[in-house]
């Protein structure tokens, strides 16, 4: 039962998922396409912590999260040591996994429609896209894509033109400058979190 | 409090002019520190977090509880109603807005909406327009100077935390003050009567409140909760949301810009 269910969803989502066809050998799109699909077969099949772990598996096989730390930490990067930065990373993707798969708990049969792919001069790649809700507007996604060691790794996610890599990097250096300009009080609060 | 704010602001009718001038010089005096998305101007940061800490404690008693009551017990169609009620009127300031931005057809079809749906529509109930080929539009006039400023979009002045409204920023402020100034709706309510005029912009602003309220509750909540300093999350999510509709605005016609700002843009460090 589950597994019938489960691959007439995958039929539905994959016709739903189709790309156009100028789209279609795009590397940068096919890594959304894909990326997408194991999301939404993870909700469909999974639950809970083994949904979280999954995520996380998802993010760190399709993100280039140590670059998406990097550029959250702002110019405090550099004046960390390299221990405190395998400690923040280790926090920061903790927390964006356990974000994420709470927020894809909310889901409700939204389709990801991919649109324009725009490659610019310095490398990144642009996918456009379009959340489509059941009620109400649709949201526009849109994926930063980069070559990392040749192979397509999305660096940040935009929703409505709200970066998330931007959003948390004014939101870290905030914080960090209210705690004396350290990075520590940070990690602490990131390290705590995941305990909570 | 909404009132209140109303008031303030139709006092400001009269010194529309003033405002103006004011938004000249306060735009003019902060294109020398472009600060882009990443660091956002907010000179006022210990007033701005005050009035946050107040709004946040207001949202919690008052607006917030109306708005999950209203999302949980109104039925969708009478959500989705009532925001077409309240979009319409919003048309006419639409419409004034896209004839300052240079596209008079845009506003035509903006003002043949208000007409449709006014009548066919019931008040605004039910938008016929859409179905007839019109589709729904919303401009501001933060929007507006933003299109015409030449400052990147990220750029919208000092950052200031508005009583109760919340995020805003001197283009946005001043932008808001001129719209309810030039607002039809309340030009015409406070002209047959002052008590007239209070009622009708009162029930107006307090069923925006409600309703957009209800519309951000999940972005919001997971802003909050995802974030080690909310204030600074939600200034950056507020300035890049609004630069990103003004970009689009300016992108309809000016291509290359939006590659070039793309590349200026990508993760500045």
């Amino acid at each position: 039962m589950l597994l019938a269910s489960r691959r007439v969803f995958l039929a539905v989502a994959s016709i739903l998922l189709a790309l156009p066809a100028w789209a279609a050998n795009d590397p940068a799109a096919s890594l959304i396409e894909t990326t997408s699909a194991q999301v939404i077969d993870l909700i469909k099949t999974t639950q809970g912590a083994q949904r979280e772990a999954g995520i996380r598996r998802v993010l760190e096989q399709s993100f280039d999260l140590s670059y998406m730390g990097q550029q959250a930490l702002g110019k405090y990067w550099a004046s960390t040591s390299s221990d405190q930065q395998a400690r923040y990373l280790k926090a920061a993707v903790g927390a964006e996994a356990h974000a994420y798969a709470e927020r894809f708990g909310q889901y409700g049969g939204q389709t990801l429609t991919l649109g324009k792919v725009t490659t610019r001069p310095n490398g990144v790649t642009v996918v456009d896209s379009r959340l489509n809700q059941s009620n109400g507007q649709p949201i526009k996604i849109e994926w930063e894509v980069r070559d990392v060691g040749g192979a397509p790794r999305i660096t940040d996610v935009k929703i409505e033109g709200v970066s998330m890599v931007i959003t948390r990097r004014t939101d870290f250096t905030s914080y960090i400058q209210n705690n004396g300009g350290k990075v520590e009080a940070l990690i602490q609060e990131l390290e705590s979190r995941a305990t909570r | 409090m909404v009132e209140n704010l109303v008031g303030s602001m139709m006092a400001r009718l009269r010194g529309s002019a003033v405002a103006m001038m004011a938004a000249a010089v306060l735009m003019g005096g902060c294109a020398s520190t472009d600060t882009g998305a990443a660091e956002v101007w907010d000179p006022i940061e210990t007033p701005n977090r005050f009035i946050f800490a107040i709004n946040r404690t207001i949202d919690m008693i008052a607006i917030r509880p109306l708005a999950v009551t209203y999302r949980d017990w109104m039925p969708e169609r009478g959500q989705k109603g009532i925001r077409n009620v309240l979009d319409n009127l919003g048309e006419p300031v639409t419409a004034i807005n896209e004839v300052v931005q240079g596209s008079p057809g845009r506003a035509a079809t903006t003002i043949g909406r208000f007409l449709v749906n006014s009548t066919i529509g019931i008040a605004g109930i039910f938008d016929v327009a859409s179905a007839m080929g019109m589709p729904k539009s919303k401009e501001d006039m933060g929007k507006t100077i933003g299109y015409y400023a030449g400052t990147e979009p990220e750029n919208g002045g000092f950052y200031i935390v508005l009583p109760v409204i919340g995020p805003s920023n001197a283009r946005d402020g001043v932008g808001l003050a001129i719209d309810a100034s030039m607002d039809p709706f309340s030009l015409v309510t406070f002209s047959i009567n002052r008590n007239v005029g209070w009622i009708a912009s009162g029930a107006r602003y307090g069923a925006t409140a409600i309703d957009m309220r209800s519309r951000t509750l999940f972005a919001l909540d997971d802003l909050e909760k995802n974030s080690v300093d909310y204030y600074a999350a939600l200034k950056s999510a507020y300035t890049q949301q609004r630069a990103d509709l003004i970009r689009a605005k300016r992108e309809k016609t000016d291509g290359k810009a939006e590659i070039d700002r793309r590349d200026n843009l990508a993760l500045m460090r």
